[in-house]
């Protein structure tokens, strides 16, 4: 493991890590809300549905403080296969404009499986 | 005032001349040098800026610097701390749940 972590005081937080999973098994992890739920609680989010979905790319949620003043914010996960047959993790959260609309995901499949891109 | 504060930076402008102003207190339109922006926009950026209290002015004569308010950097010190501990975790969550699916 090997993971690393940068910021920019006003940029919110980057950080990586690199997890010994495949890329599909990770994107499920993180896109079926079902096992979303057992490590990314919906408490901690604003919205359940995701913002924005590029299946097995990126996916980005809507979070929310979960004690007053409430801050909204924006967390964006990107994946890609690493040297290892592992998976690269980058968290992207900033302060989110509260204006931000949801975009629906464009395919009507609503499992987000990555098995039908070309290997 | 706090949410103020997070939509004030979510703004790619406002986060350029908060970025400037972190480098130093300096006026308007030193401020405006090297971006493409008009002197009544840089005021209203600056205007909801200060209102996130991200950014203060000071009056010096007939001028006004604006600088980083320590007020808005605090609550995005303990914004960025609860998130830096909050996310480590999270992935241990993450790592285990792999573990445990369709073995």
């Amino acid at each position: 493991m090997n993971d690393t972590e940068s910021d920019a005081q006003n940029k919110g937080l980057v950080l990586e890590y690199e997890l010994d999973a495949p890329l599909e098994k990770v994107w499920r992890a993180i896109s079926t809300a079902a096992f979303r739920e057992k490590w990314l609680p919906r408490v901690v989010l604003a919205d359940a549905e995701p913002i924005s979905c590029e299946p097995c790319e990126e996916i980005r949620y809507r979070m929310r403080d979960d004690e007053p003043p409430f801050l909204e914010s924006v967390v964006t996960f990107q994946v890609v296969p690493n040297a290892d047959g592992g998976t690269r993790l980058r968290i992207i959260h900033q302060p989110a404009d509260t204006r931000l609309e949801r975009h629906p995901p464009k395919a009507a499949n609503n499992n987000w499986s990555c098995l039908m891109r070309a290997a | 005032m706090e949410n103020d504060l997070f939509k004030a930076l979510a703004d790619p402008t406002r986060r350029a001349i908060f970025d400037k102003l972190a480098a130093g207190a300096m006026n308007a339109s030193a401020l405006r040098d090297g971006m493409k922006i008009s002197q009544p926009a840089m005021s209203q950026h600056l205007a909801v800026l200060r209102n996130a209290r991200l950014v203060r002015e000071e009056r010096q004569g007939r001028f006004v610097n604006y600088e980083v308010d320590p007020q808005g950097l605090a609550i995005m010190a303990r914004w960025l701390a609860k998130y830096r501990a909050f996310w480590p975790a999270r992935v241990d969550a993450l790592k285990a749940l792999l573990k445990d699916m369709d073995q």
